[in-house]
């Protein structure tokens, strides 16, 4: 463990119109990248969410996943608050860590 | 990138809807971000309705009935459908009753009419103008001169090129001559020059993007599909503009003043509805003070939204009387074991074909969404370009081209089709440049105006020849879709298996013919809007034959019978087109045909002619211009008239989608405005074929129906306006004139005639015969369901199973808190 470098994670689930918007928030905030799941399910303040849709991928949920260093996660998260809090999506933040860290750097 | 300026472009734009560009016009909502509040919550001042006047004009020429006022008031607050809460005169009166009279009795004061937005100031108009000029010049895919220094994104072209703007005084040039390098950077200074601070940047930003909003909707689906220009470029080079030019910042939308009436109004009307119930006796002030209580409940902003209701609910309940009159009808029952079945889209245009072929009862049709669950980019053999034949819901995944069956055919194909490509360049090339067209003119002039008389007074004898001109270049060629590429073996299977599960198509007839559909016109902007919705605004042949492969396909039909769905040996599927401007349904790959099928073939081509003619002859009798006793070549015309702005009239009129199996609707005359799709829940036992069904092909019905409702409603805002003053920008849109914004949605020709509406904005009602535990289901576990079901984007009405008497198989209409019963045309809640 003590090779591993603290890092924060961010996982935002939005619906997929929106992720393009959030994915270049991410780009902005200077993170290297991202990982996207499409068609997430559960259920949420709003009610149940289906997942996968066979024929609609255009009203389902998508979840972004990024990591950065721990300086540059209070710009983005404060960025995907006040997008969140026009329309419906939710945000995780969490402490990680890494073993390449300038991967994320 | 500037993190907290992109921020605030991102709030500001989230509720900006994507506008998809005029090569693949797919019909949106426009105030598709909306949709998570109830409808009549919208904005006063975004207009979603017609005007009272115009409602009221309908009640006064019958298209509204009191008995429509007063069921959709019980609708919109189910409580003033109980009698105990008012009694008039000693006599009880529903309080949906008095809320109607308040609707329908004549006004004795004025309605509270929309703020009107103040005009633009010069200023404004002039940076509308130049923006949108700057924008058009960026966008062109096909300019006459290329943009120097285009490769640097819009905002690096305007930061280049913006000081030899000649529509800029030379101060102002000056002013745009230090600015910044990147967009981030120029959009902070702007912003900081026009006085606005880091708090207001979202809103000064979002009122920003409601001008031009043609363009700013096409720029949000620009960025998300092609990715070469964004919204935080537009803003800087817009807001850079606006300082230059010293344009103030708009004032933020006023809204329109409460609507609510004054307690002096109230009373007015209370008093009027009291006289109208008790004409011979005297005003009781009690009386009206139990009336004023009612309508406080009901003011007169909310007006507006139960005189679209009613409008809805007199079409919606005869429709539903229609469905419950045909389950006597004998005559329409088809034969036990029909020769020929046909799959059609789900398209309105598809019911008129469908209820003239079915005259004949060995003929049985189904409904299914047009792409016929095959979503393919497709590329055809030798030509440029490929097209995304699938709904827009749906991102390309599968690319599918053609295998010529004849190689030297294929051959003299591509030649002929480098041939014309190259004299269509050269004619392009001499038309586009300085001099040449002076030379181009004299030598080809004589020749083009034979051509051109030849296609204004004989459009379809020039379209003939042409047609064969063009086979003798380059003939037609026999191929086979590549779908076994585009396609696993399992993927296959599971499309298949999938259309049999939504359609509820299970035995199968010796000919299965797959109908995709498709729209000759010519010299059409809007020609994507009369293609099929389903295969994002493209003619849907590709999608059937690969459709008809599938099924055609061996080992596809060996592990569907693994899957316990037996296709006979001798059931062939054959892919077909119909034409809705001519009403042909072609044959398609008549190549692959074998022979034991070729007189049903036969058969099935006198049957679709005969078919065909007949639906033109109806058809006729609302195109403008023409009359049932013209010939069914004259309507036909239409496709191939270069000035015809009418040359079909589309889905107009779409008012209603209907899930269930055809024999809920065979036999009854739905005026080709309902979206059909077949569905047999008993096929369907754990509802995945209907979560299908309610999610991708209703959401699409939502969009078109929407596209209509709101270009009909305001022809002017959420419309293209009229196509006769149209000037395209290569295939991204058209402006009305020569400048301005990007008209969005669809032209007047495609909603009315004259200055008379003839679509009748309604929105869409779902029928569905299903089990309601299941539906329910459905919708609670999709967002999108509850929030066009729950917040009166859409009526859902729905039925167990048919032809019972018990009350819980019934019509039933889904509210946000259950289902209530439908009993009859505003009988609905009665005691049974």
């Amino acid at each position: 463990m003590s090779t591993l470098t603290p890092m924060t994670k961010i996982e935002v689930i939005v619906p997929a119109r929106d992720a393009p918007a959030i994915r270049e928030l991410i780009t902005a905030a200077g993170a290297t990248g991202f990982t996207s799941v499409s068609g997430v399910s559960g259920i949420g303040h709003s009610g149940q969410h289906s997942g996968a849709l066979l024929f609609n991928e255009f009203d389902t949920l998508t979840m972004l996943i990024t990591v950065l260093p721990i300086e540059k996660a209070p710009a983005l998260i404060d960025a995907a608050r006040e997008v969140l809090g026009s329309g419906s999506g939710v945000m995780f933040v969490s402490d990680t860590a890494v073993s390449r860290p300038d991967y994320f750097e | 990138m500037n993190l907290s300026l992109r921020t605030a472009v991102a709030v500001a734009a989230r509720s900006v809807t994507r506008s998809w560009p005029l090569d693949s016009f797919i019909a949106i909502n426009p105030v598709a971000d909306l949709e998570s509040m109830p409808f009549d919550d919208a904005p006063a001042a975004l207009r979603t309705t017609r005007p009272v006047e115009a409602y009221r004009a309908d009640y006064r020429s019958g298209r509204i009935s009191f008995a429509d006022v007063e069921a959709a008031v019980r609708e919109r607050i189910p409580e003033f459908g109980s009698p105990a809460r008012a009694a008039i005169g000693g006599v009880t009166v529903l309080p949906a009753t008095l809320v109607a009279c308040d609707l329908t009795l004549p006004p004795n004061s004025a309605d509270p009419t929309p703020v009107q937005q103040s005009g633009e100031s010069g200023a404004h108009a002039r940076l509308d103008h130049l923006t949108a000029k700057w924008l058009a010049a960026f966008l062109d895919p096909d300019p006459l001169w290329r943009m120097p220094g285009a490769d640097d994104g819009l905002f690096g072209v305007f930061r280049r090129l913006a000081r030899y703007d000649p529509d800029l005084t030379r101060r102002e040039r000056r002013r745009l001559d230090t600015l910044s390098p990147t967009a981030d950077d120029a959009l902070a200074a702007a912003l900081i020059e026009l006085g606005v601070t880091a708090e207001r940047q979202a809103d000064v930003l979002h009122h920003e993007l409601a001008h031009l909003p043609g363009w700013v909707a096409h720029l949000k689906w620009r960025a998300d599909q092609l990715g070469d220009v964004d919204l935080t470029s537009y803003l800087a080079l817009r807001f850079c503009l606006r300082a230059a030019i010293s344009a103030p910042l708009s004032a933020a939308n006023e809204t329109a003043p409460g609507g609510g009436s004054s307690f002096r109004d109230a009373t007015l009307r209370a008093t009027q509805i009291v006289r109208s119930l008790l004409p011979d006796a005297q005003v009781d002030p009690d009386d009206v003070a139990v009336v004023r209580g009612v309508l406080a409940a009901h003011p007169p902003a909310d007006h507006v939204f139960t005189w679209q209701r009613a409008y809805e609910i007199h079409y919606r309940d005869a429709l539903l009387e229609a469905i419950h009159e045909q389950a006597n009808l004998e005559s329409t029952t088809p034969s036990s074991e029909p020769t020929t079945q046909v799959l059609f889209c789900i398209d309105p245009r598809s019911e008129g074909m469908r209820r003239h072929l079915e005259t004949n009862p060995s003929v049985e049709t189904f409904g299914v969404a047009g792409f016929f669950g095959v979503p393919i980019r497709f590329a055809r053999y030798g030509a440029r370009g490929r097209i995304d034949a699938l709904p827009a819901l749906l991102s390309p995944r599968h690319a599918a081209t053609e295998q010529p069956v004849d190689p030297r055919r294929a051959a003299r194909h591509t030649a002929g089709l480098r041939l014309r490509s190259a004299f269509s360049a050269t004619v392009h090339a001499s038309e586009n440049s300085v001099l040449t067209p002076f030379a181009f003119a004299e030598a080809s002039g004589l020749l083009y105006g034979v051509v051109t008389l030849a296609r204004t007074l004989a459009p379809g004898m020039t379209a003939r020849l042409r047609r064969r001109a063009a086979e003798a270049l380059a003939p037609r060629l026999a191929s086979t879709i590549t779908i076994a590429d585009a396609f696993t073996i399992d993927e296959r299977v599971s499309l298949a298996e999938t259309v049999l599960r939504m359609t509820g198509l299970r035995s199968f007839a010796p000919l299965v013919i797959l109908s995709g559909h498709g729209s000759t016109t010519t010299n059409n902007l809007y020609e994507s809007a009369l293609q099929c919705g389903a295969c994002g605004g493209n003619p849907g042949d590709a999608n059937a034959r690969s459709a008809a492969a599938i099924f055609n396909d061996p080992e596809v039909r060996l592990r569907l019978a693994d899957r316990g769905i037996v296709i006979p040996e001798d059931t062939v599927f054959v892919a077909a087109e119909h034409d809705t401007t001519l009403d042909t349904v072609e044959i398609l790959d008549r190549h692959h045909l074998p022979e034991h099928c070729r007189g049903l073939i036969a058969d099935f081509d006198l049957l679709q002619r005969a078919a065909g003619e007949a639906l033109v002859r109806e058809r006729a009798t609302q195109l403008p211009g023409a009359s049932a006793r013209h010939r069914p070549a004259r309507v036909r015309r239409r496709a191939h008239d270069w000035a015809e702005v009418y040359p079909e009239w589309g889905l107009t009129g779409n008012a209603a989608m209907i899930v269930g199996p055809r024999a809920m609707t065979r036999g009854v005359d739905l005026e080709r405005r309902v979206f059909l799709h077949s569905y047999d829940s008993a096929a369907d036992p754990d509802g995945t074929g209907l979560e299908s069904i309610l999610t991708a092909p209703v959401v699409v019905a939502q969009w078109i129906n929407h596209q209509y409702y709101f270009s009909a409603i305001d022809p002017e805002r959420w419309g293209a306006g009229t196509k006769t003053i149209h000037n395209a920008i290569g295939t991204l849109g058209v402006l009305a004139g020569g400048s301005g914004d990007l008209k969005q949605g669809l032209p007047w020709q495609s909603v009315g005639f004259g200055h008379h509406l003839v679509h009748e904005p309604m929105r869409l009602t779902v029928v569905v015969e299903a089990p309601l535990e299941r539906i329910g289901e459905i919708v609670s576990r999709n967002q999108v369901l509850r929030h066009l079901f729950d917040n009166a984007w859409l009526t859902l009405i729905a039925r167990s199973t048919p032809h019972t008497e018990t009350p819980s198989d019934r019509w039933h209409r889904y509210t946000p808190y259950g289902w209530r019963p439908w009993r009859g045309p505003h009988r609905e809640g009665a005691t049974p």
